[in-house]
């Protein structure tokens, strides 16, 4: 029986696969169909999706505040110098 | 001569450069490598630099092939898939094994995302995860491409990418989960 569930509506480990595609990718028509169905009847993958959209926003999040150095005369000054070292 | 001309280049588009190449890579000594390699990379072939295009558009030519080959050589390093990671949250049935499965963690989104402690228990777990999971996950934000571009630009077949997100996902959500409610 569980099997049978499995193959028409997917395992956790495929729907949480799918989640996960979903956010990068197109699903078919199919694949989205078994995944809103499996997510119908499994509170876990539900959740899932949730924390795992949370993580995405995130993640960006993180990125967004990330801090810039922005005193480019050191970086400046060894480039030029590692132009001559090369050049001896 | 020359070496007037690549000062000059230097001087003029190290920073635009540098902004470029830490936007891609988000990490500093990266950014800085990767710079400077270009310019290393300029000063070999400026025999060849015709003034078709204009310096900038040369550099910054130089510079992305030198971006795409730092993130080849990356996910190209050899790494177990670790397939058994899975077999750790979910039976062989493929269902959530008890003690892995997602709790409700309780919280608003809005309210999680601000705080500060989740935010660096995050960063923790990102920081945790083996290197060529995390550059998948971070690739998504650092390029702003869809995935199939993602891909193609890193040299790893459509499949394997995803793949390697889920994996990475999976880990990452259990350790936030895992941190975040043992204190």
């Amino acid at each position: 029986m569980k099997k049978i569930m499995h193959m028409l509506f997917l395992s956790c480990q495929k729907a949480t696969e799918l989640i996960e595609k979903k956010l990068y990718f197109r699903l078919s028509f199919k694949e989205k169909l078994q995944l809103k169905i499996h997510k119908l009847m499994c509170e876990a993958c539900q959740r899932y999706e949730k924390q795992s959209e949370l993580l995405d926003k995130g993640i960006a999040n993180a990125f967004k505040n990330v801090k810039l150095d922005d005193s480019m005369d050191g970086l400046k000054r060894r480039i030029v110098k590692s132009l001559e070292n090369k050049n001896k | 001569m020359k070496n007037e001309i690549l000062e000059n280049l230097v001087s003029q588009y190290t920073e635009e450069l540098y902004n470029w190449a830490f936007h891609k890579t988000s990490s500093i000594t990266m950014a800085e490598d990767l710079v400077q390699e270009s310019f290393l990379a300029a000063a070999e072939n400026i025999n060849s630099f015709k003034g078709d295009s204009s310096a900038k558009t040369w550099m910054f030519s130089i510079l992305n092939h030198k971006i795409i080959d730092f993130y080849r050589k990356k996910v190209n390093q050899p790494v177990r898939l670790e397939s058994e990671i899975l077999s750790t949250f979910f039976d062989k049935d493929g269902t959530w094994q008890r003690e892995k499965r997602p709790k409700d963690w309780h919280e608003e989104e809005t309210h999680l995302l601000d705080d500060i402690d989740f935010q660096i228990i995050l960063k923790k777990c990102m920081d945790a995860l083996p290197e060529k999971w995390s550059t998948c996950v971070k690739l998504k934000y650092l390029s702003e491409k869809k995935g199939e571009e993602i891909c193609q630009e890193a040299g790893i077949s459509t499949t394997n990418f995803w793949q390697i997100v889920h994996r990475a996902k999976i880990k990452l959500r259990d350790c936030v989960e895992d941190n975040w409610f043992k204190n």
